[in-house]
């Protein structure tokens, strides 16, 4: 059984969720994760994440809707080979219409798909070290070290200007 | 900036100011000669393309600042200042449009025809009445909203010049708080954003879908006033990459700004497709001769047919691919090339719409040559002439607060 402490630096303004994610990142404790009430961009990019794969998701879904949009057109009028009003059974002009929607439909289930996929949604992984003051007015910086190493990091947080809370 | 920068900064710029009249009077100098040669009308031609264009340009950009005031915008920014600065070019394109009248012979081809009615429509005193007032009462709304915007920018502490000063002047005459000018920006805004939209309407109908007088599509005015906000936009980020790359930082023009103004461009590139798209999809399927003839001809035979699918790919396909990357549109020098790329483009969508209707004898090549692109030179030269002019009175245009 991991013996682990998970703990919880409650902050209130980014700057100092900044520099204390920069500093956790430097010492023996692990970084986990930060919950925001509201996206800041500051704390992004303190988190020096990858750049998100669900643009290219959006891109697959909207290249395969317009194909899709366009064949499911051409397949529905070559089944009949009906001529409607003069025009040819596979008329481009018109069908530009399904083959759009479909490619707006599709490119935006490409990007929910992507985004339920790369963010790993639903998680109910870090659901026990949530504070519902995360959701008000503070950032929570959630961090976790040794047992022994309990009081080392709490100090580390309040150093920081931080309200601390210890899950079990 | 020191003294030294000042003045090579201020040489630069009278230096550009001959450039812009060199090209101004090229520009002149091949309209006239066109003019005394064989074939007249190939030249107002040239003209009328070029007042439609450069026109729309001025008038959409400036209605980005009325857009962005009446939406309580603030990523704009440095953005709205200079798009109000297109204003300068408004008394230009009033003369252009009067001079038109000398042409009347060569460039409306309905002056001769049995118009089955239309005659009461389509009359010169009319046309030129009524367009003449839809212009004033446009031009006048927006220097009316500009004249309230000045005074949110402007440092009354530097007169500079005697055209400030009396600006100045009359702001002291009226005396009104911040917030008072505010409201009357909005008024002036509203309305200009109103009258945009129909004046734009009237000159569509008037100068360009009048050339063919027995054809009419019930959205072609939108769709030019449409197209005009495109242009306009497109004119805009050239004028801040312009700005950016000349002064970098100073210019408080950054990367946010133009890929902000960048999307919106793209929503418009769409959006002047779609509106295209939608005229073409519903002539079509109605497949009356009496509308399709004017498709038929600009689409599906030659020559016109190459020079639709050039502007289709060129205003349209292209930058719809290129503009999807982020990154492309956070840089200046990029965004530069492609808008400029597609002005030139839709410059030759109004040679498509409007030469097959202007020069009946083309059925084997294109009417365009050498002559219409110096002409156009001429008219790019007036532009930059213009804001130019504009910059160097109200250099506060470039260096504004962020929110406005």
């Amino acid at each position: 059984m991991p013996r682990e402490r998970h703990i919880m630096g409650l902050f209130r303004d980014e700057d100092s969720v900044v520099s204390a994610i920069n500093e956790l990142k430097q010492s023996r404790y692990k970084f986990i994760r930060v919950n925001t009430p509201f996206p800041s961009h500051k704390i992004m990019d303190a988190l020096k994440l990858k750049k998100s794969m669900v643009g290219w998701f959006t891109l697959c879904g909207g290249i395969l809707g317009f194909i899709g949009g366009f064949g499911l057109a051409v397949y529905a009028s070559t089944q009949w080979n009906l001529i409607v009003g003069g025009k040819p059974v596979i008329a481009w002009v018109p069908f530009v219409i399904v083959g759009f929607e479909a490619t707006i439909l599709c490119s935006v289930f490409g990007n929910v798909i992507g985004l339920l996929t790369q963010a790993r949604l639903p998680s109910y992984r870090w659901l026990r070290y949530y504070d519902p003051r995360c959701s008000g007015e503070y950032f929570g910086v959630l961090a976790a070290c040794e047992i022994e190493q309990e009081d080392g990091l709490k100090e580390f947080f309040q150093k920081q200007g931080a309200d601390v809370k210890v899950f079990e | 900036m020191s003294e030294n920068g000042k003045k090579t900064m201020a040489k630069q710029k009278s230096n550009k100011f001959w450039v812009f009249l060199i090209l101004v009077a090229i520009g002149a100098a091949t309209f006239i000669f066109g003019l005394n040669g064989r074939h007249p009308e190939r030249a107002w031609q040239a003209y009328l393309i070029n007042f439609l264009l450069w026109s729309a340009i001025a008038q959409g950009a400036v209605l980005f600042s009325a857009v962005m005031h009446m939406t309580k915008a603030r990523w704009s920014g440095p953005l709205s200042g200079l798009s109000e600065s297109f204003t300068a070019f408004f008394p230009i394109s009033y003369i252009l449009f009067l001079l038109l009248f000398l042409g009347k012979a060569h460039i409306f081809p309905w002056l001769h025809e049995d118009l089955h009615g239309k005659e009461v429509w389509l009359n010169i005193p009319f046309l030129f009445t009524r367009d003449c007032i839809g212009l004033l009462i446009l031009y006048i709304l927006g220097f009316g909203y500009l004249f309230n915007a000045m005074q949110l920018k402007l440092d009354p502490n530097q007169p500079k010049s005697k055209l400030r000063q009396s600006i100045y002047d009359a702001w002291k005459r009226n005396n009104r708080q911040p917030d008072q000018i505010r409201r009357r920006m909005t008024i002036w805004g509203g309305l200009y954003i109103l009258a945009f939209a129909l004046v734009l309407c009237l000159i569509g109908f008037d100068l360009i879908m009048s050339m063919d007088p027995h054809w009419i599509s019930t959205l072609f005015g939108a769709y030019h006033f449409v197209k005009a906000f495109y242009m306009g936009l497109g004119a805009l980020i050239i004028l801040a990459a312009i700005i950016r790359l000349r002064q970098g930082e100073a210019s408080r023009l950054n990367a946010s700004h133009f890929h902000d103004i960048g999307k919106l461009y793209f929503a418009f590139c769409l959006l002047w497709a779609d509106f295209f798209y939608v005229q073409l999809l519903v002539i079509y399927y109605g497949n009356i001769p009496e509308e399709t003839h004017y498709v038929i001809i600009r689409t599906v035979l030659a020559p016109w047919n190459k020079l639709a699918w050039t502007v289709f790919i060129v205003c349209f396909i292209g930058p719809f691919f290129i503009l999807l990357r982020q990154g492309v549109k956070t840089k200046p020098v990029l965004m530069l090339i492609i808008c400029s790329v597609v002005i030139v483009g839709l410059w030759l969508e109004h040679l498509l719409l409007l030469a097959p209707a202007l020069s009946h004898e083309a059925t084997q090549a294109i009417p365009l040559s050498l002559s219409d692109g110096l002409i156009s030179l001429g008219f790019l030269g007036l532009m930059a002439f213009a804001i130019g002019y504009f910059l160097k009175v109200f250099p506060e245009t470039i260096r504004v607060k962020e929110s406005n």
